[in-house]
């Protein structure tokens, strides 16, 4: 009986021991990475600071982004600014916003343009700092920025009434390399 | 020289008072250091947000100084308007700095927008390799078009639009040849000034696509657009034996309809119409001057709803009045309408027309239906297509008496061999009244650059 008391006195202490290394072992749970989604930065949309409009439905913008508009309703034109094919930003957008790939993107604003129907083919920008600055300068600009970019010199629109810090918002971009 | 040996007394008060100093003089020293350290590497950010804080204040005041200029400068406008031209120049009560700053700010705005009021140009053309069974033809390389596609911001509510297309004869109008083979003549095809005033009204003059069904204003010159090797019959150019009245100079107001998810879209054009005289020798379109003094008219209605992307569907009704020499005056109505689906990897399009000549003083009306059907499937780079046409026109139809009954399907495979270069194969069965039927087969590269 002692035996079988000692060998179980030995197992319940290793085992203990084990699970108090294991939990020495484990991380914080503060230190914990939080979700994929959580760290994802939100993708603002934005515009000038003159431009009246204070939010767009999804089905609104798409058709900005598309060209399909090409007039707000303080009789502005739109001018839509893009980034550089490759940015993370540009591909959120075109997923997000004009559901197409980069070829079908390109290939609709050269028959938008051809036909007449789209009256200007998107600017395209390469820095944040770019974008910003341009759609601080023209009236009827639209663009997009990461939220850590945005700055009191834009405007960033609501989508279907939720901002770009509200939950539930709907363009997510994944957060910049460290290069 | 000789040392003494300290005591361990000694040594023990030695390092006791070295331990109060380090305690009383050295820590305060070694913390000042630290907190200092601390201060300074807390004191970054306060001066990066300061640093952002004070170009917002600078970026707001120049706002503020702008919008008083503005001000300034609509309201010595308005002073100036009644005045003599020599009127003096209102001094601006801006600092000349933040005029120098203003000025570098419109040339920041000038370089980015370095589009403004220039040209851009895109080309396309398209080679084919082409046989047919038919008697006279022989299986050659062609030419097709080339096309050179301009536009221009003027400003922000005018834009300026042209395709100057390069091209080989002869013509063939209503069935007459007109010029010599294998010479190339140059069209005007659209010369287009768009005034956009907002979504909801676009006005244009110039020479331009009527709008009569879908594919007149949805290709237009390029083949490389097209899935096939070509418009189909009902579309056909004038110059290229085509029925309709493809190109107008006039006036075209086109726009948005309110209508929520409908999608509701208007076009309304005014302009010469096509030349009417029978036979036809000269060009079609009456890009100078017209015939008569009456107008053709054209109404086009179409829905894009936003339930199904892609989808069009809508009418037109054009009207016109032709003067054939040695003939009464001919009402000529068309009406068309059409149903497509167009999606970056599916299409399908139907569109039908009814073509309706009715003489002056005679009571018969010819009428000349016609439709066409195509669907096509993109596979990677590959996209076969299919689409079968009909046109049938009365033996004694007063305006294009050669065009007769013609119908037959027409198979393909279209393969993009880049982004910008597109490869079809076709084979076209064609069914002619009082004629053998045509086959066709038609090898074409299309291109834009």
């Amino acid at each position: 009986m002692r035996r079988i008391a000692g060998l179980l006195f030995i197992l319940a202490s290793a085992a203990f021991s084990i699970a108090a290394l294991s939990l020495e072992s484990a991380p914080n749970a503060s230190s914990l990475p939080e979700p994929q989604i959580a760290s994802e930065q939100n993708l603002a949309v934005v515009v000038n600071l003159s431009n009246p409009v204070q939010n767009l439905s999804m089905p609104e913008l798409r058709r900005i982004f598309l060209g399909e508009r090409s007039h707000w309703p303080n009789g502005r034109r739109i001018t839509l600014v893009m980034m550089e094919p490759g940015q993370p930003e540009r591909a959120v957008v075109l997923r997000d916003i004009c559901q197409m790939n980069e070829t079908d993107f390109n290939n609709h604003f050269l028959h938008g343009v051809f036909t007449g129907e789209v009256l200007v083919s998107p600017k395209t920008l390469a820095t944040p700092v770019g974008v910003r600055k341009f759609v601080f300068n023209v009236p009827g600009a639209i663009g997009y920025l990461r939220v850590l970019d945005l700055d009191p010199s834009v405007k960033a629109i609501r989508i279907d009434e939720r901002g770009p810090e509200d939950k539930g918002y709907r363009l997510h971009v994944p957060p910049r390399s460290s290069k | 020289m000789k040392f003494s040996s300290p005591s361990p007394i000694r040594v023990m008060l030695a390092l006791k008072l070295i331990g109060r100093m380090i305690a009383w003089r050295i820590s305060p020293l070694l913390l000042g250091i630290l907190v200092n350290t601390t201060i300074l590497r807390a004191q970054q950010p306060v001066d990066v947000a300061a640093a952002d804080k004070q170009t917002l204040r600078v970026l707001l005041q120049r706002i503020d100084q702008l919008e008083a200029r503005v001000k300034q400068l609509e309201a010595a406008k308005q002073q100036a308007a009644p005045l003599s031209l020599a009127s003096p120049p209102v001094q601006a009560s801006v600092p000349p700095a933040s005029e120098t700053e203003l000025q570098a700010d419109n040339a920041v705005t000038e370089r980015m927008d370095v589009s403004k009021t220039l040209l851009r140009m895109r080309g396309f053309g398209d080679i084919t390799l082409h046989g047919d069974n038919q008697r006279h033809d022989t299986t050659a390389f062609s030419l097709g078009q080339l096309n050179l596609f301009i536009t221009s911001d003027i400003s922000e509510k005018f834009k300026f639009l042209s395709e100057i297309v390069f091209e080989g004869g002869p013509d063939n109008i209503f069935g007459e040849t007109r010029g010599e083979n294998n010479t190339f003549g140059v069209d005007v095809e659209r010369m287009v000034l768009q005034y956009s005033h907002s979504d909801f009204f676009k006005l244009a003059v110039g020479r331009y696509h009527t709008a009569i069904g879908y594919y007149n204003t949805a290709y237009h010159h390029s083949t490389w657009f097209q899935t096939t090797t070509g418009r189909p019959f009902l579309f056909q150019f004038e110059d290229r034996g085509g029925i309709l009245p493809v190109h107008t100079v006039g006036a075209s107001v086109s726009g948005l309809i309110p209508s929520g998810h409908l999608g509701l879209h208007y076009v309304a054009e005014v302009g010469n119409g096509r030349a009417s005289r029978s036979p036809i020798t000269e060009e079609p379109v009456q890009n100078v001057v017209d015939d008569q003094n009456h107008k053709a008219f054209n109404l086009a209605l179409f829905a894009r709803p936003e339930a199904v992307r892609g989808l069009q569907v809508g009418f037109s009704a054009y009207r016109d009045l032709l003067a054939p020499v040695n003939l009464p005056r001919i009402g000529e109505t068309i009406f068309a309408a059409h149903a497509v689906l167009v999606r970056s990897k599916f299409e399908w399009l139907n569109e039908a027309l009814l073509i309706r000549h009715a003489p002056n003083g005679i009571p018969r009306v010819f009428n000349t239906p016609g439709f066409y059907t195509q669907v096509s499937k993109q596979f990677g780079s590959y996209r076969p297509y299919f689409r079968y046409q009909y046109v049938n026109a009365s033996r004694t139809e007063p305006i294009f008496p050669d065009v007769g009954l013609r119908q037959g399907p027409s198979f393909g495979l279209r393969y993009d061999a880049s982004e910008t270069v597109a490869v079809k194969l076709q084979y076209d069965y064609t069914a002619l009244r009082g004629q053998p039927a045509a086959n066709a087969l038609a090898l074409q590269v299309g291109f834009t650059f």
